[in-house]
């Protein structure tokens, strides 16, 4: 009989479903050695359980960068545009969707591609999942990969998994030492069957049919697997991050849109360029989420003298937003009132009003994949009104639910090509639980740098929330 | 020093810890354990504790003045302080040393949680929320005795606030308010456990006085921490 492919090539033909530019999660076992197999240069960036994202596999013996390991525990070393987070962040990255691909080694798999995690298997009567089930719920494409049989000879792709199940439904390829194996290719979410697509060299269909203790189909497609090393940068280009200019970063917002837009009442975090361009485009009928709905213009915060104020108040004056989602809705002073207030005693807009720190936490929720919330904040008040309430141990909760949006407009200090970002001082306000739950999140910068340029311990917006970046225009330079 | 959260030892930080406290400790796979709060805690007198670390720390071995080739918890394990631990993996998978033989004879209690949801659950905690809803642990074993809620039509679980009495943490610097700086991937489960404790304890490399640090920099706010010991 044909030799089995060795983990080193398993790893191989994983690779081979990676494109550049995507983000990864590796499992522990099997799938920490992707981080290894993977040439540095070909743009594939690794998410390590232990809180690194963009790394690359030490070669045995190496020591890596100071203090970095990866999902394995054992060293890597940082690229550039590296960032490094904590365990509470990396779990909302896969749980918000954030995470294009994760990796995982089940012990077993079933036909509905449901999975036994490796470590669940191998800790008999407790069943540690470790970080499975994260891996397993959060990424939008999940590959398993394991071996096809166990050390006795009984496969571990099976009917139905005869241990604890760490992921329902949720496999989309299997990745063997002998097959590649589709799930449910022509069911949509429905994973109803097992696919044989590919063979190692030497096998024959009817060799997986007999080894797999699982009805499966052989694809009229069927090939040999292919292995071999990705050497050097892959002709598919990265995604380019980097727009040359406000307009075309914002070209394609559509009427009707949700957008977050950075800020808080003082200077520092208005994204100016980005909002002239919206003006400009001319996008109607939006509803703006954010701190303020725009008081700039009342206050002279940050506005150069003898300079328009640029806030929320220019859209509302081009008649673009239909509705505002905010915290300080109305201008400090009575006798002046913002262009929001005017607009809403017209009735031309609504309101839909959130205390400030429930708004960051319903972006945060909305960024980190949570539904809901109960909080405190509220309860008593108007705004509890038309909310469900909850006593939690002798204390008084309202549920709040997560926010997102279509797109994000915030402003930085420095960005690298990548869309790691960081910020200057009170500017960084709402940035890092608005980055995370916009669609698209575009970033006006005051510079663009090249990946490595900025300190990983210091990046506080990690690229993987980042669509756009864009770089701020000197004549805006003046206003702060 | 300023606002007295310097303590001059480990022992002197942890001289508090009382029988049948729950304790967050810090670390994963490969960094951040904070061996020299462990060992304080494993010369101090509590029993009866409860454990809450991540995937990885288990198996963490002390290197200072630790010759018998346990981990630093295993240690504590052995010497029958602990009664409980909660953890998404308590000790390395076929090779459970002194860990899984107490909880297979019945000394130890063990609750398994995903480590995301262990991660939500601190932050609940820390950040002063009643529950949270994720969907974790949809289809799985963990979505027993859950409450489950339909959000935007999205199925998701409902889960409560987890607090501890301590939190053990290591970092690489500090200033003497307590704000914190981590080195590489260090910085793991500092963040949330440090909100999640009613007394968040820090060994660090160094102790700087306020001004010391980046402000930008700074990853756990001082406000989070109440005691720091330098462990150079």
């Amino acid at each position: 009989m044909a030799s089995r492919l060795d983990d080193h090539q398993i790893a191989l033909r994983v690779l081979r479903e990676l494109h550049p530019g995507q983000t990864i999660a590796l499992g522990t076992g099997l799938p920490s050695t992707l981080c290894r197999v993977a040439a540095p240069d070909v743009g594939l960036r690794f998410l390590a359980e232990s809180g690194v994202l963009g790394y690359q596999g030490s070669s045995q013996g190496a020591t890596g960068s100071p203090g970095v390991f990866g999902s394995d525990g054992s060293p890597v070393s940082l690229l550039p545009g590296s960032s490094l987070n904590s365990l509470d962040e990396t779990a909302a990255m896969l749980r918000g969707g954030h995470v294009d691909f994760a990796v995982v080694q089940p012990a077993q798999v079933d036909s509905q591609g449901s999975f036994t995690h490796w470590t669940s298997a191998a800790t008999p009567g407790l069943h540690a999942p470790g970080t499975s089930l994260d891996l397993a719920a959060g990424a939008r494409r999940l590959v398993a990969m394991m071996h096809h049989t166990a050390a006795d000879g009984s496969s571990n792709i099976v009917g139905e998994c005869r241990g604890v199940i760490d992921g329902a439904a949720c496999v989309d390829l299997i990745v063997t030492d002998l097959a590649v194996i589709s799930v449910s290719p022509d069911f949509g979410n429905s994973k109803e069957g097992l696919v044989l697509t590919e063979v190692a060299p030497g096998w024959r269909a009817d060799d997986l049919v007999a080894l797999t203790d699982a009805p499966l189909k052989v694809s009229p497609n069927l090939t040999e697997m292919r292995f071999d090393s990705i050497s050097g940068p892959v002709p598919e280009k990265v995604p380019e991050k980097v727009y040359t200019s406000g307009p075309l970063a914002v070209g394609d917002i559509p009427d009707g849109a949700t957008i977050m837009i950075d800020g808080f009442a003082g200077p520092g975090g208005m994204a100016h360029y980005l909002l002239v361009s919206l003006r400009d485009q001319g996008a109607k009928d939006l509803t703006i989420i954010s701190n303020t709905a725009g008081i700039a213009r009342v206050i002279n915060f940050g506005t150069p003298p003898g300079r328009q104020a640029i806030d929320h108040s220019i859209l509302i004056d081009n008649n673009q937003v239909r509705k505002a989602i905010a915290s300080y809705p109305v201008s400090p002073s009575v006798s002046r009132p913002s262009a929001f207030e005017l607009a809403y005693r017209k009735g031309d807009v609504e309101l839909e009003l959130v205390p400030q720190g429930t708004l960051a936490e319903r972006l945060r929720a909305g960024g980190a994949g949570i539904g809901g919330f109960y909080t405190p904040t509220g309860v008593g008040t108007l705004i509890a009104e038309g909310k469900e309430t909850r006593t939690i141990e002798g204390k008084e909760y309202l549920l709040e639910r997560g926010l997102r949006a279509d797109y994000c407009l915030i402003r930085g200090y420095k960005a690298d090509t990548l869309g790691n970002v960081v910020y200057r001082g009170t500017s960084r306000n709402f940035n890092s639980v608005m980055a995370p739950a916009a669609a698209v999140t575009i970033v006006e910068v005051d510079e663009i740098v090249a990946p490595g340029d900025l300190d990983p311990e210091l990046i506080v917006t990690p690229g993987i929330y980042v669509s756009r970046v864009v770089r701020r225009p000197p004549e805006f330079s003046a206003y702060e | 020093m300023a606002l007295g959260k310097v303590y001059p030892s480990p022992e002197e930080a942890l001289a508090d810890v009382f029988d049948g406290a729950t304790i967050l400790v810090g670390g994963a796979v490969g960094a951040g354990l904070p061996e020299n709060l462990l060992r304080a805690l494993s010369n101090g007198g509590a029993r009866g504790l409860t454990l809450v670390y991540s995937a990885g720390a288990g198996s963490i071995s002390s290197t200072a003045g630790n010759s018998s080739g346990k981990s630093s918890i295993e240690s504590l394990v052995m010497e029958g302080r602990v009664s409980r631990i909660i953890s998404p993996m308590p000790f390395p998978p076929n090779a459970g040393g002194q860990i899984e033989d107490s909880w297979r004879q019945g000394e130890i209690q063990i609750e398994i949680l995903p480590q995301g949801v262990l991660a939500e659950r601190l932050r609940a905690g820390g950040a002063g929320l009643g529950g949270v809803f994720l969907p974790t642990a949809l289809g799985t074993r963990f979505q027993e005795g859950r409450e489950r809620r339909e959000i935007d039509g999205k199925s998701y679980l409902l889960e409560t606030p987890l607090k501890a009495d301590f939190a053990l943490l290591k970092a690489r610097a500090a200033d003497t308010f307590g704000s914190l700086v981590y080195q590489g991937s260090g910085r793991n489960w500092g963040p949330v456990m440090a909100m999640a404790a009613r007394i968040g304890v820090a060994e660090v490399g160094r102790i700087c006085e306020p001004g010391g640090l980046d402000p930008e920099a700074v990853v756990t706010p001082g406000i989070f921490v109440n005691r720091l010991v330098e462990c150079p």
